[in-house]
């Protein structure tokens, strides 16, 4: 247990020491400054809505409207700076000191694992705090339910993260974790879901319709956990329905299990 | 008797391609016995398939066949390996660090802490000489203090057993020696120490037993003096005039004429020795000196090796016909 928190602390002092992560905290910074000054010159705006539920708070409403850009991009640039973590680790002369010391595998891995998590983690805390703090001073609207965005984000990074890290392995590469990543993030989950919602009745044959249920199913639900589980986590409202958060779940499970499989038996 | 650090038995690695297609085998068969407290050189060119066994022992790649034990533990217990320090070849360091945070890192990951640790670290910087740069980035080290700070790291779980993979690399002719003496105190403290390297005369120095490596297979194992010496040769000095001797004497022993008042000669064994002898003996030579003749460890691995590559560039062409 030392051990993993050693390796997991020294992955976070790696991610400090890597310029895009300072890229990370000066865009947040700018984004805040932005929105501080928007704020501050706009003394006029007033959304409070007397009498409205929580659920229909206008400022809920802003609150989205700026953070649903920004969470996508929060997310494709952790996963920028976090695919590289696992091949950096994999290159020989660095393996081998770590594989000489009395840890096993099985922690180093997770380690990596836990420490692009606890990176990104930090990273978004500080931008989504941030932007709270802000509406919630400008708006004197004290939306705890907000904050929720933190864990639904670092959660979806969690999931792409496992992908990224069992290619890793496979490769000793970051472009294809990464790459793959991104097309699932950006193409093929919002695909998926467009098929699966609106398109699904349409298809008459079975064995496509099999086909693209599996695919669904199999495929991490990024658009769905970034869409729909956010805004209602964020808005204090019940998640209506868990299958996104659960399938992609067990897609962590299965590819941090391969990978580690994997990585106990790999030659260095 | 030594308890044994190393023992290996049958030891193989074959590398395989992605598909399978292509097999190479880069260790065959290897028995190892390597007492405890002494320092073994492992010899052989490049490619031979030394650091394949530095990286079977410590777990870092796994054997096709055959088993090995370090420390009496088995080489896939990873607790085992807080007795052992390594120094790979061309290793590397996260480059942001210090070398003291580089000390620190690998120090806690040995299971050391505190200020037992700091006091380690101080410790071992000052055997290596680098103790003016402990607060200076890696990036900014050249090759030999690279080296410097990787020997330190390999020392300073105070291990049992230390690997060193071209220790010397890079290093220049002063700081060799220094890490001559730091072996050789280490080996006075009763540490073992496998020492892969190509400097051939700095093991001569400082090994016990070296083993020599060619193609995976291993093909002499020994004690420096063991593998030099030149079994039949010996070189004499004497009083007397050699010419005056008969034709048969010099015939026998074919002596030659090193300089110097020195003379050389073949013999078939002891007993050869001891009839040429006396010989010389009855024929009025006073025998002043004689010494039995060496290779330098050079001398004899260059010629091993050429040996070996004949035979099987013999064994390949009897197989084309």
């Amino acid at each position: 247990m030392k051990n993993l928190w050693i390796l997991t602390w020294y992955t976070l002092r790696e991610a400090m020491a890597r310029k895009v992560f300072i890229s990370f905290f000066i865009i947040s910074i700018l984004v805040l400054l932005v929105m501080g000054l928007i704020f501050g010159l706009s003394n006029n705006i007033s959304l409070g809505v007397s009498g409205a539920t929580h659920f229909e708070n206008p400022i809920i409403n802003v609150e989205m409207m700026i953070v649903s850009p920004l969470a996508s991009l929060c997310l494709l640039l952790a996963i920028f700076s976090s695919s590289s973590f696992v091949p950096v680790m994999l290159e020989k002369g660095n393996i081998d000191l770590l594989l000489s010391k009395p840890v096993s595998r099985d922690q180093l891995l997770w380690a990596k694992f836990l420490g692009g998590i606890l990176v990104v983690l930090l990273n978004i805390s500080f931008l989504i705090f941030g932007i709270w703090l802000i509406i919630s001073i400008k708006f004197s609207f004290w939306d705890f339910y907000f904050l929720n965005i933190i864990f639904s984000i670092t959660f979806t990074f969690a999931v792409l993260y496992s992908l990224i890290v069992l290619l890793g392995v496979m490769t000793k590469s970051s472009t294809l974790g990464m790459m793959l990543a991104y097309f699932i993030f950006i193409i093929l989950s919002p695909l998926l879901f467009l098929v699966e919602d609106k398109f699904n009745a349409f298809i008459k044959n079975k064995f496509l319709k099999d086909l693209i249920d599996a695919f669904y199913y199999f495929i991490p639900k990024t658009h769905e956990l970034m869409g729909k589980v956010t805004v209602n986590l964020a808005s204090g409202k019940a998640i209506d329905n868990y299958q996104p958060v659960l399938t992609s779940l067990v897609f962590l499970i299965l590819t941090m299990g391969i990978a580690i499989s994997i990585f106990r038996k790999k030659d260095f | 008797m030594n308890a044994i650090a190393i023992e290996t038995t049958g030891l193989t690695k074959v590398y395989s391609s992605s598909f399978g297609k292509k097999k190479v085998e880069a260790l065959f068969d290897l028995n190892l016995s390597i007492p405890e407290g002494t320092i073994f050189g492992f010899l052989g060119p490049n490619g031979a398939g030394k650091t394949t066994l530095v990286k079977l022992l410590l777990g870092i790649i796994f054997p096709t066949s055959g088993s090995a034990k370090i420390l009496g533990g088995g080489i896939n217990d990873y607790r085992v390996k807080s007795k052992i320090g390594y120094l790979p070849e061309n290793h590397k360091y996260p480059a942001y660090l210090t070398g003291g945070e580089v000390l620190k890192f690998f120090g806690k990951l040995s299971g050391l802490d505190g200020i037992i640790l700091d006091k380690k670290i101080d410790e071992m910087l000052e055997l290596v000489q680098m103790t003016k740069w402990k607060k200076s980035k890696v990036k900014t080290y050249s090759k030999g203090m690279m080296q410097r700070l990787g020997l330190a790291q390999a020392m300073l779980n105070d291990p049992e057993l230390i690997y060193l993979d071209e220790p010397t690399d890079g290093v220049d002719p002063i700081g060799r020696k220094e890490i001559r003496d730091i072996l050789i105190d280490l080996k006075n403290k009763r540490k073992t120490i496998f020492l892969n390297s190509h400097l051939l005369s700095e093991v001569e120095l400082i090994t016990d037993s070296v083993g020599i490596l060619n193609k995976g297979m291993l093909l002499r194992e020994g004690t420096v003096k063991e593998l030099t010496e030149k079994k039949e040769e010996y070189k004499i000095s004497m009083e007397g005039n050699i010419e005056n001797l008969p034709a048969d004497v010099k015939r026998d022993a074919n002596f030659i004429n090193t300089g110097c008042g020195y003379y050389s000669f073949k013999v078939a064994d002891t007993q050869d020795l001891n009839r040429i002898l006396d010989l010389l003996r009855n024929n009025g030579i006073i025998i002043k000196e004689m010494v039995q003749q060496k290779n330098t460890l050079e001398e004899m691995f260059i010629s091993l090796i050429n040996e070996a590559e004949s035979t099987a560039n013999a064994s390949q062409k009897e197989s084309v016909k």
